[in-house]
């Protein structure tokens, strides 16, 4: 199942940065331009990758984000310490959220971002302990012409 | 007309170009090396955006736009002129007094373009209404837009309105009428634009979207301004304040940004001007980062078309010319939307073959190889100064590090002037 890894690299993400949320997910994206990544599966890892960044953002202290590129697969991990989600199958459905009046008046928390995640993934999972925090795994298969 | 079709609008002037990186430093595509102190633009990456030609202080940078003189070899010749030239001749020179002048300065017919550009506003209504494709949908008006997604933003490029700009539209419609009026061949007639970007050029010498363009050519506002200016002031007394030119408010707001969503009823568009600007959007579009918008208006000069690099009016009287057209000719249709309607259901406004992605290349075709080579990058990067001051003939240490990874002939680390042989 594991793959051997061809390249990796972490980025933090500060809880509560507004103003520089989505840096690391822009990070990646130009990461895999560079590489020659297919824009469409570049597009999904964008998305998916600036969705994760956005809810450590909006609910955790901090967190990591990390990008992991094996022959087959992007792998996206997400790490952070916060709240934790209580009820997974709850935050999973669409339109669901906790955002706060503030975080909605700025177009965030319309409770589609981990729907949005799992729509542009491959494999997505996710485990939470409440009052820790939560780690996502999202992976993307790479086609064969991309191998 | 028999030289090699140019690939680019855009063309550096050996012997003006002193190498002083004022335009390499500007491009926003970062196309451009000094190369033995001259200017050298790569043609992978340059989409003609234009800003070298506004940026260069010593006029070394020439626009290849149709000449004047070039127009005689068609029996018929017709002048399409962007509503950008009403903008131009102050705010007492109303859009029929220019028309005429063109007229009078050899073209057999002039057609306004803002009245095809109202009939796309219909047309881009219809496809908003009919098309359930992923939002937002992305103007096509702006070649260099296009280009910029194609290159910049290739998983983008689904989403550009598979609908001609009103000139090309325009340009169509004439060529057919005027050769069943006329009973000559379509070739016959040369159709140009008149223009405020060189960008035109390229979408008429190599469309992304059509075998051959309907325009025979694109003639630069700066360069028939004194003509025109010449033809208004000989005539000026034989002209009352008319307005009873076709158009109306809507086709004529399409000379600044935030006319082509003007035309149209949705709420939800956004309009954007200038090369960055239209770079952070179309960036937050590909991350998902902008929901909830339906239509996207991109246009590459600042405060759109009036901003474009061969106009000669300042842009900010020339808006205030265009607010006080788009006033006076009001925001009632001319156009019979049923004929749009007609014409639409008859694929007259739609693309002949899709637009294509053009990424640029990566660091290496093998994804293993591009892999190290980013990370040698990163390395080197490390070492230079980051200063970016642009000596080493690189716009910014970035992009000589990536010059030098990928083997770049003869450049070696030692140009860095911080870090020496
Ligand atoms: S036209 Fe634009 S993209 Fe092309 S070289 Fe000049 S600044 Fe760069
Ligand atoms: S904004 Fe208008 S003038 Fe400027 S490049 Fe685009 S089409 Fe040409």
């Amino acid at each position: 199942m594991e793959q051997e890894t061809i390249l990796s690299e972490e980025f933090e993400i500060t809880g509560g940065d507004f103003i520089n949320g989505g840096m690391a997910s822009c990070r990646i994206k130009n990461i895999l331009k560079e590489i020659g990544i297919d824009a469409e599966i570049m597009r999904r890892v964008a998305i998916a990758s600036y969705e994760a960044e956005m809810n450590v953002v909006m609910y955790a202290k901090k967190g990591k984000m990390k990008l992991i590129l094996t022959p087959h697969r992007i792998v996206i991990k997400v790490e952070d310490e916060g709240p934790g989600i209580p009820d997974i199958e709850l935050a999973m459905q669409p339109g669901y959220s906790t955002a706060t009046p503030e975080m909605r008046e700025m177009g965030f928390g319309a409770g589609m971002g981990l729907p949005n995640i799992q729509k542009n993934a491959d494999i997505f999972n996710i485990n939470s302990t409440v009052g820790k925090g939560t780690n996502l795994q999202i992976v993307i298969n790479l086609n064969n012409k991309n191998v | 007309m028999s030289d090699p079709i140019p690939y680019h609008s855009i063309k550096v002037d050996e012997k003006k170009c002193i190498g002083c990186v004022v335009c390499m430093k500007v491009c926003p595509t970062k196309a451009i090396r000094i190369k033995e102190k001259k200017a050298a633009v790569n043609a992978e990456r340059c989409i003609d955006c234009g800003e070298c030609y506004r940026a260069c202080p010593y006029g070394a940078i020439t626009p290849l736009t149709t000449k004047t003189s070039d127009i005689t070899r068609f029996k018929i010749k017709v002048a399409l002129p962007s509503p950008v030239l009403y903008s131009q001749f102050g705010s007492n020179i109303m859009p029929d007094q220019i028309l005429n002048a063109l007229k009078a300065i050899g073209f057999d017919y002039v057609y306004d373009e803002s009245l095809a550009c109202e009939m796309i506003s219909i047309a881009i209504e219809e496809y908003l209404e009919r098309n359930k494709s992923p939002r937002p949908i992305i103007s096509s008006t702006c070649p260099v837009v296009v280009r910029l997604i194609q290159r910049l933003f290739p998983s983008l490029v689904s989403l550009i309105i598979r609908m001609e700009p009103p000139r090309e539209i325009a340009a169509k419609n004439l060529k057919k009428e005027l050769s069943k009026e006329h009973k000559i061949s379509e070739q016959d007639i040369g159709i140009f634009h008149i223009t405020s970007c060189p960008a035109k050029m390229v979408s008429i010498n190599k469309p992304e979207t059509m075998e051959k363009s309907y325009l025979d050519g694109a003639i630069s506002i700066k360069e028939i301004y004194n003509q025109l200016m010449a033809q208004l002031k000989k005539e000026e007394h034989n002209f009352i304040l008319q307005t009873q030119s076709q158009a109306s408010g809507i086709g004529i707001g399409w000379a600044i940004s935030g006319g082509e969503i003007r035309g149209i009823k949705q709420d939800a568009s956004v309009s954007v001007s200038g090369v960055h600007d239209t770079i952070r959007i179309l960036s937050d579009v590909e991350s998902g980062k902008i929901k909830n918008i339906e239509y996207l208006e991109c246009l590459i000069c600042p405060d759109g078309c009036i901003g474009g690099p061969l106009t000669v009016e300042n842009r900010f009287l020339a808006k205030s010319h265009i607010l006080k057209l788009i006033r006076k000719f009001g925001r009632k249709n001319r156009i019979d939307i049923s004929y749009v309607k007609q014409l639409y259901d008859k694929n007259f406004f739609s693309f002949e073959r899709n637009i294509q992605p053009k990424p640029f290349p990566p660091l290496d075709p093998d994804k293993n190889e591009a892999i190290k080579k980013l990370k040698k990058k990163e390395r080197i990067l490390k070492n230079l100064p980051g200063i970016n001051c642009g000596v080493c003939g690189a716009p910014d240490c970035e992009s000589f590090a990536e010059d030098l990874v990928k083997g770049e002939k003869g450049l070696t680390i030692g140009r860095c002037v911080f870090l020496g042989e």
